[in-house]
């Protein structure tokens, strides 16, 4: 026995000093944001809004270690809570291991942020934004996690075109996503007529791929995302199947200095279908097109200011006319960082239509078509 | 004559501006680091995380200074970023699981010791304080 706790004693002084020098490569980086929603009218997401509500709360930590020059490995927790939509859960927001064999090539694996237009990799993280909402057309911050990451892999790399031609950047990917069992399509459902609460989160494979041009004008970026995906989902009293769909975008920024502009199209057809007590089937059409522009400018190297519209139209509605089947949003934002590590933001937001943003739960009485919105958050990265 | 003199003198003094501003940063890399130029090209790519290798295929270390007058023109003159835009976007890259954050020193002192003794670092510093025995001063393309 003394003999094995020797031979364990041994490994372990020599396993040290790895451990040790593995360790001083590694990064710890983080951020926490507070939010304040104050709305007219309709009760935003599942908040009190109207109320003025300050249940929105986020934040992540991020362990990144880069083992070679090629080979890196990383892990990110993230929480957020807004009203009633995820809790104190914390989440595997990635955690990968990535190898760039050349700048031409490179692999990804394990629970990836999956790469669809401009901010689908980036829309949960508060602390790279001017904005305190993305635009929700096509960011939709209570349903984040319908495209936000994949259990799978990735295939990356850019290759140089020469100097008259810039950069093309392209990413490939497969495996499959689960919805965030604490997110809206979930919270929705669990207050819809008939559907209940699902037993366990709906899930699918998803596959898809990314090209962005640099192009040769500095600042300037074109691409086109292409994704497909489908999705199951069992509830206790029955269960949705919208079998595999295309949903494809495109997008450009321009970023010059202290002006940035960026646009996005994105369009999402797919059918399918409910059961409910295993007979009664209910079908399922969407022709979701989705699109925004955007601009900003950074007054100071502390102040920017900017302003988006946002426009959310589902024209395989019967009548799309109806309030209920779009949504359209003017915002202007302003972001002030105090230093390195704390920002704060301000945002309006003035909705036309009721297609995006509400819940029944909180809105029992119905909606009205016009809503503003005053977003405030102050954060805190590192 | 005066006027020549005048006009000559304001030349120089033009020249001399131009030469201060142009010597306000030097870009500086471990000795290990085979090149001796740099392009502006490649200067961005590796400061915004494009790329990690040199064209001569040396793994590239970015190293930043936290802030200071270097650090403004080096990512005014070579990246086309602001300080914050700059900061955003190398954010974006660690909290998506897409990079790693470069070192960052608060003084060029600190900064040229982390270049010495590491291999493959490329950093920038201020001019005037660039002369050290274990960096090379790389020219910029």
């Amino acid at each position: 026995m003394k003999g094995r706790l020797l031979v364990l004693c041994f490994i372990c002084s020599m396993a040290m000093p790895l451990f040790a020098q593995d360790l001083a490569n590694l990064q710890i980086h983080g951020f926490v944001t507070q939010g304040l929603l104050y709305s007219s009218n309709n009760n935003w997401y599942t908040t009190t809004s109207m109320n003025g509500n300050v249940q929105w709360t986020d934040g992540a930590i991020s362990f990144t270690n880069p083992l070679t020059d090629k080979l890196r490995v990383g892990i990110q927790l993230h929480m957020y809570e807004l009203g009633q939509l995820g809790g104190p859960n914390v989440d595997v927001d990635w955690a990968s291991g990535d190898y760039r064999v050349a700048p031409w090539l490179g692999f990804r694996a394990g629970k990836v942020k999956t790469r669809v237009g401009l901010f689908n990799d980036s829309q949960d993280v508060d602390a790279v934004f001017l904005w305190s909402l993305l635009p929700e057309a096509v960011y939709p911050i209570d349903n984040k996690s319908f495209l936000l990451s994949h259990m799978g892999f990735d295939v990356y790399g850019t290759f140089d075109l020469g100097k008259q031609a810039g950069k093309l950047n392209y990413t490939g990917y497969a495996g499959y996503r689960d919805l965030d069992l604490h997110g809206g399509f979930v919270n929705e459902f669990a207050h819809a007529p008939f559907f209940n609460v699902y037993t366990n989160a709906p899930s699918g494979s998803v596959y898809g791929g990314d090209i962005r041009w640099q192009m040769p004008l500095r600042g300037a970026t074109v691409g086109v995302s292409e994704l497909v995906s489908r999705l199951e989902g069992t509830c206790l009293t029955g269960n949705i199947i919208v079998p595999s769909n295309l949903l494809y975008a495109y997008y450009g920024q321009y970023e010059r200095g202290k002006f940035y502009a960026a646009a996005e199209y994105r369009r999402w057809p797919y059918t399918g279908s409910g059961i409910i007590f295993s007979t009664f089937p209910i079908p399922i059409v969407e022709d979701l097109r989705e699109w925004y522009v955007m601009t900003s400018y950074r007054v100071t190297n502390k102040l920017q200011v900017g302003t988006y519209y946002s426009h959310y139209l589902n024209a395989a509605a019967k009548d799309n006319s109806l309030p209920a089947n779009y949504s359209k949003d003017w915002t202007i934002s302003g972001r002030y960082d105090f230093n390195q590590y704390f920002y704060a933001k301000v945002e309006g937001h003035f909705v036309h239509g009721t297609a995006l943003d509400y819940y029944t739960v909180t809105n029992p009485t119905g909606l009205k078509t016009n809503s503003n919105l005053l977003a405030a958050k102050i954060g805190f990265t590192f | 004559m005066k006027k020549s003199i005048l006009a000559f003198l304001f030349f120089c003094l033009f020249l001399g501006c131009g030469i201060a501003k142009a010597q306000e940063v030097a870009v500086v890399a471990n000795k290990s680091v085979k090149a001796s130029d740099v392009s502006a090209d490649e200067l961005r790519d590796i400061f915004t995380g494009d790329k990690t290798s040199l064209k001569d295929g040396t793994h590239a270390v970015p190293v930043t200074l936290k802030g200071g007058a270097a650090h403004e023109a080096f990512l005014k003159k070579y990246v086309g970023k602001s300080d914050a835009a700059f900061r955003a976007a190398w954010r974006s890259l660690v909290f998506t699981g897409q990079g790693a954050m470069p070192k960052t020193f608060d003084t060029d002192a600190a900064a040229l010791e982390y270049i010495a003794s590491t291999p493959g670092a490329i950093g920038y510093v201020s001019a005037g304080a660039a002369n050290h025995e274990g960096v090379k001063i790389l020219a910029v393309r």
